[in-house]
């Protein structure tokens, strides 16, 4: 069995269970910021049509909050399905259809793995750039630098962490 | 429980953005007698970023932090970031309860994790283990008069039920132990309320329309401050405060303060000690000279 084909059996096995009560969609504080309600996003996985769902916007607005997988009656991992959709599309080469989130959290997984720890105000800088924005949050930048809240220097590595994410490192620049 | 088997995990944001936090929840430690020691060499838990790209490594950052953890021989790992608190728990929870996944994850990280290790969320930590009897004792600046909504936010409670310390749809812990202080609390619906996290940077207007439900509840409320215990939820609601009030028409300044800073100020500390400089919206003038002459 394949990678995608495991994914899609764990996904079967979870979205199934789904009898769309739709607590997930009404509990939801970003759903109208979404183009596809969450419920029918678990309805059309649980139909076998990932297909459908690889390529929308709810996936990256999700806030990961977990307000609707507290309300699930059948106890749905509902965020971790988004982030497992997320993977998916880019493994099957789909643009994420929000970039400007997926370059935020493209950003700040690099960062992590740098040195261990994350440096805000490179995340910051970084973010922009890729935008190409580089007014983005603009107004944000000199007021928490002068309350000391942003750093310039960079954190230092956490000892050992280079040498021990470079075993996983084929993987994450997937 | 043993006191030297128990250690602070401060995460990312508490080294900069929000080390007022750290700087608190050191000063309280310290009036509470409590020994403050972090776990060494931890690495970022990832947050919400590395889980959206890649879940695997998602776990393997708090495998690693979890192993850290146990092999320094620390049971109790307290973590005040509501994020790092949620992340870290999951992978105790997920880890605890697979045995193939946890031997997986040891041999492919090289770490061994035998799964002794207690994540506890600072909340559970003051009340279930120092206990609302000790923070009471501590009192010398009772906080009288002052109306506090606790905000709780999203991943404080959300973890699974069997590690849950306190209910999630409505949580106490903060706000039990804010009457220990003195003060007074409210009762609103948007306690465990999303403040839009990471969406503050990436879609600002998302982030800043559900802050702005939060501060509206609160200010119609009449509350003197709002108090946190995650350093995400007090970043959103304090940093762009006057915009957001100007957009939803929110007449009153609304200080956002954590849990700690307030426990400080109850327990006599200087606000210097408590890191109040890095507040953007200040506490009240009323207020202010009630508790920050003396220092």
């Amino acid at each position: 069995m394949t990678e995608l084909q495991k994914m899609k059996r764990e996904l079967y096995r979870e979205t199934s269970l789904c009898y769309q009560c739709g607590k997930c969609s009404s509990g939801c504080p970003v759903v109208e910021e979404m183009d596809i309600f969450p419920h029918l996003i678990i309805h059309l996985v649980s139909l076998g049509m990932e297909d459908q769902v690889l390529n929308n916007e709810t996936p990256w607005i999700c806030a990961s909050c977990y307000a609707c997988a507290v309300k699930c009656p059948n106890d749905i991992d509902i965020p971790g399905i988004m982030n497992r959709i997320k993977e998916m599309a880019r493994e099957n080469g789909i643009k994420p259809k929000r970039n400007d989130i997926y370059k935020f959290h493209k950003t700040f997984t690099e960062d992590v793995l740098r040195r261990g720890k994350v440096h805000e105000f490179r995340i910051m800088m970084e973010y922009n750039m890729r935008l190409g924005k580089p007014f983005k949050n603009a107004m944000l930048g000199p007021k928490m630098l002068l309350k000391n809240k942003l750093h310039f220097r960079p954190p230092k590595e956490v000892k050992g962490f280079r040498k021990w994410i470079k075993k996983f490192n084929q993987k994450t620049e997937k | 429980m043993n006191i030297d088997e128990i250690a602070i995990y401060p995460g990312c944001s508490l080294e900069t953005s929000s080390s007022h936090y750290l700087q608190s929840i050191r000063t309280v430690f310290s009036v509470l007698q409590i020994p403050f020691r972090e776990i060494v060499d931890w690495n970022c838990c990832g947050a919400t970023s590395v889980k959206s790209i890649d879940q695997h490594l998602n776990l393997l950052l708090s495998h690693k932090n979890l192993a850290l953890a146990e092999k320094q021989g620390i049971r109790e790992l307290v973590v005040p970031c509501a994020s790092c608190y949620f992340r870290l728990t999951g992978a105790e929870y997920e880890l605890n309860n697979n045995e193939k996944l946890l031997e997986q994850i040891n041999s492919e990280s090289d770490l061994p994790y035998r799964g002794e290790v207690r994540v506890r969320n600072i909340l559970d930590f003051f009340v279930n283990v120092a206990g609302l009897e000790l923070i009471k004792k501590n009192v010398k600046n009772p906080l009288n008069g002052l109306t506090v909504a606790c905000y709780y936010g999203c991943l404080n409670t959300r973890v699974p039920l069997e590690k849950a310390f306190d209910t999630r749809e409505y949580p106490m812990s903060m706000d039990n132990i804010v009457k220990a202080l003195g003060a007074g609390v409210v009762n609103w619906s948007y306690k465990t309320d999303c403040c839009g996290a990471s969406l503050f940077v990436t879609v600002g207007s998302i982030a800043e329309k559900l802050v702005g439900k939060v501060l509206k509840d609160a200010s119609l409320r009449g509350v003197d401050c709002i108090t946190v215990s995650c350093p995400m939820c007090q970043t959103n609601l304090d940093t762009k405060q006057g915009s957001v009030r100007k957009k939803y028409s929110i007449d009153h300044p609304l200080p956002v303060t954590f849990i700690t800073q307030l426990m400080g100020l109850a327990f006599g500390c200087s606000p210097g000690d408590l890191g109040f400089g890095k507040n953007f919206v200040s506490l009240g003038t009323e207020f202010k000279a009630r508790f920050f002459s003396s220092s």
